[in-house]
């Protein structure tokens, strides 16, 4: 008896020490100095270069330019997905080897720069080439940098020319009245009543990006300017979750009506006349559906209600706060931000470029919904700030969804979701 | 002779009651089973027992891995009892468990069964049934999320053949659980089929033979000694099926992510999104305790109303 109590209480204080063992070597406090050589081993964490071409253009292209500018830096790289990238980032901390350069999200800046977990960048970078605003918007934390944009991605409306010519429709809605009217013309049923095709498809998206680029289309906010409070439980957050309830009632949407990962889309399909997209489509339609671009089938627009609005997502690359070499992993920083990487990356990936300098690039200009994005980019919207959006983005879609699935009223939901919040943020 | 019951006596009766040679050699014995018992003990406190305890210490902080831990009491699960979310991940962890167990036993017997027999063929039988088992549970739920397609899938077009409308089964609320279920189902049969496999081939054949010559039925044997001589295999498979069941997590995580609405989120998968995506860590510290309890209690009161791993004699 007294030989298990002690080698429980032994276990016990094992326990404790290995937790703070664990915190001390993650809690990042040190705010790295950039200065000293621009030299030594540094790590890198990126969700984007997915697959062997995307492998092949940072080791086989981009790597190699920054070795021969930084001859004494080499560069380690560990490669995610954005499914992954938390888990990444979280053992990575705990286990005390925060990778010294991490790509990371829109909305991901605040969560991280608060915990002192990423260095700020000097103010200048922000000057170097031209950034519209609201791409810088996301990379900022409480006045300073902390990251440079790299590429964008925005959602937009995509819709068929053709099936909009064949219905007699002349031009895309200008808001959400004509938008669900134009909806009901455009869907087709079986004759058991089945829908064959909808007339508007937001569910090939992302739930939550969805509902925030009609939040914003609605000229409404996620939270305040300081992050601390809720904005999005006003009628504009109602009004944009109603949307999706209303398409559904319609019978000009359906929430299983959506597109499989690597199947051509609905849109592709000619399954729905209008789609909530992603600026990458343009090379899915490349790869799957290359006659329905050559015969200029596929037209996109910016969604409007209150105000045209498009939600921004990208990723951004920072440097850690944490890192030894501080110099060398900045320089790595500057170097991922130069147009120089910024126009391949966004080229394999189908991105917008982060720089407006790139606007004129053959990419943009043959690319149309990268082109229509950049064009547009005063209306983007980003997601995220506030420190608790890693824990809030989880709750959103699970939250929305229930009104979706008609468990709730979206009345209901966006209460629910305002008090998961605001819960969150009284965590802080 | 001495008999293992004197021997386990004698040794109860501690060194005194034994000469000074069978005490040493005792000592010697009991040395050599604490040094063979050593590594597995050893393992255990290091990759059970610490994380364990700091589990549980843990789950007393508010910790999110970014800065340090701080101690909070009994927050963390104050806040599990209201969390509606994590009730309803244990709702359908249980509901899961309800299903997949049972079933997966029922249909692993019978298949156990047939292959105990002089079936044509049953080594190529027995392996495609184990395949499920050690195939990467990644690989078997993409194949399952294109049989789930409501448009190009298999079980909607099966359903179609024989005239009727399949459902958007993995975007329905209705519908996404069961669907769940049939994979889990399907992919827990293999090991408990060669774990009864094991079972049956073990069993005495003379008192087989000796029911024949009384008279009894294939049925009657089946009930009155196959049954009843499986206990301890069932026993085993039951206790490390729940327990399968209950840390389920790969399915969830590629099928549905706990949707559509929560419908088909588990425990596991909430610990995991409390830990990994919404850092919190402390809290899921916390959720982790209430699995452990429930688990320990299901299965010591599975041990209690079967009578645990004890053979019926």
């Amino acid at each position: 008896m007294e030989y298990t109590r002690r080698s429980v209480l032994t276990a016990l204080g094992l326990g404790a020490v290995a937790a703070a063992t664990g915190c001390s070597a993650s809690s990042g406090n040190s705010q790295a100095a950039a200065d000293g050589p621009v030299e030594g081993e540094i790590s890198l964490l990126t969700p984007l270069f997915e697959g062997s071409t995307g492998k092949d253009l940072l080791e086989g292209k981009l790597l190699p330019a920054f070795k021969q500018k930084n001859p004494n830096v080499t560069v380690k790289v560990d490669y995610t997905t954005y499914a992954a990238l938390n888990e990444k980032i979280t053992t990575s901390l705990a286990g005390g080897l925060m990778p010294d350069v991490v790509m990371l999200g829109v909305g991901w800046i605040p969560p991280f720069a608060h915990k002192k977990v990423l260095a700020p960048l000097p103010d200048d970078l922000a000057k170097r080439y031209e950034y519209e605003d609201r791409v810088l918007e996301p990379s900022r934390y409480d006045g300073k940098l902390y990251a440079l944009p790299m590429v964008l991605d925005t959602r937009i409306v995509t819709y068929r020319k053709d099936l909009f010519a064949e219905a007699g429709i002349k031009a895309p809605p200008k808001d959400w009245a004509e938008l669900r009217e134009l909806s009901k013309e455009l869907a087709r049923s079986d004759g058991s009543g089945k829908l064959t095709r909808v007339g508007f498809d937001p569910f090939s998206i992302d739930l939550r990006q969805c509902w925030e680029t009609f939040l914003f289309a609605n000229d409404g906010n996620l939270f305040d300017e300081s992050g601390q409070q809720v904005k999005f439980n006003d009628d504009r957050g109602v009004e944009a979750l109603q949307l999706f309830l209303d398409v559904i009632k319609d019978k000009s949407a359906d929430y299983s009506f959506k597109s499989s990962a690597g199947q051509p889309t609905t849109l592709q399909q000619g399954r729905s006349a209008m789609m909530m997209s992603n600026n990458s489509l343009w090379v899915q339609l490349k790869q799957q559906t290359p006659e329905l671009l050559k015969e200029d089938k596929v037209g996109a627009f910016i969604l409007a209600n209150k105000v045209p609005a498009m939600l921004q997502g990208g990723t951004m690359v920072a440097r850690s706060a944490s890192s030894k070499h501080a110099a060398a992993a900045q320089a790595l920083v500057e170097f991922m931000g130069t147009p120089e990487s910024i126009l391949p990356t966004a080229q394999q990936r189908g991105s917008v470029p982060g720089v407006q300098d790139l606007r004129t690039s053959d990419y943009v200009k043959e690319n149309g919904f990268v082109k229509l994005a950049l064009d547009n980019m005063s209306k983007a919207r980003s997601e995220g700030g506030t420190a608790a959006w890693m824990e809030i983005r989880e709750k959103i879609k699970t939250t929305l969804e229930t009104a979706v699935v008609g468990k709730r009223t979206a009345r209901e939901a966006i209460d629910e979701l305002a008090n998961l919040s605001k819960e969150a943020i009284s965590r802080l | 002779m001495v008999s293992t019951r004197d021997r386990v006596r004698a040794a109860a009766s501690g060194p005194s009651a034994a000469p000074p040679r069978r005490r040493g050699l005792l000592r010697a014995r009991r040395r050599a089973g604490l040094l063979m018992v050593a590594p597995a003990v050893l393992h255990a406190l290091i990759w059970i027992g610490i994380p364990l305890v700091a589990a549980i210490v843990l789950s007393f902080t508010s910790y999110d891995v970014l800065t340090p831990p701080r101690f909070i009491g009994l927050e963390n699960f104050r806040d599990l009892l209201s969390d509606n979310v994590f009730r309803r991940a244990v709702l359908n962890t249980s509901i899961y468990t309800f299903f997949t167990v049972p079933v997966a036993m029922g249909i692993a017997l019978l298949i156990a069964l047939m292959l105990n027999t002089q079936l044509a063929g049953r080594a190529i039988f027995r392996t495609a049934i184990f395949i499920p088992q050690v195939t990467a549970t990644i690989a078997v739920a993409l194949v399952w999320l294109w049989i789930y397609d409501p448009r190009s899938g298999l079980a909607n077009a099966i359903l179609s053949f024989l005239g009727l409308d399949g459902p958007a089964w993995l975007s329905s609320t209705d519908w996404a659980m069961p669907a769940v279920i049939v994979v889990g189902i399907w992919q827990g049969i293999g090991l408990k089929m060669l774990i009864y496999l094991a079972a049956l081939q073990s069993l005495p054949t003379e008192l087989y033979e000796a029911a024949s010559v009384d008279g009894a039925s294939k049925f009657r044997q089946f009930f009155s000694l196959t049954l009843p001589l499986l206990r301890p295999a069932t026993f085993f498979v039951f206790v490390t099926s729940v327990i399968g069941a209950f840390q389920s997590f790969d399915q969830v995580y590629i099928l549905t992510d706990g949707g559509p609405a929560n419908s088909t989120t588990m425990m596991t998968y909430e610990i995991y999104k409390s830990a990994f995506r919404e850092f919190r860590m402390g809290y899921a510290c916390a959720q982790s305790l209430v699995l452990f309890a429930l688990l320990l209690f299901l299965t010591l009161l599975n041990r209690r109303i079967t009578g645990g791993d004890r053979a019926t004699r």
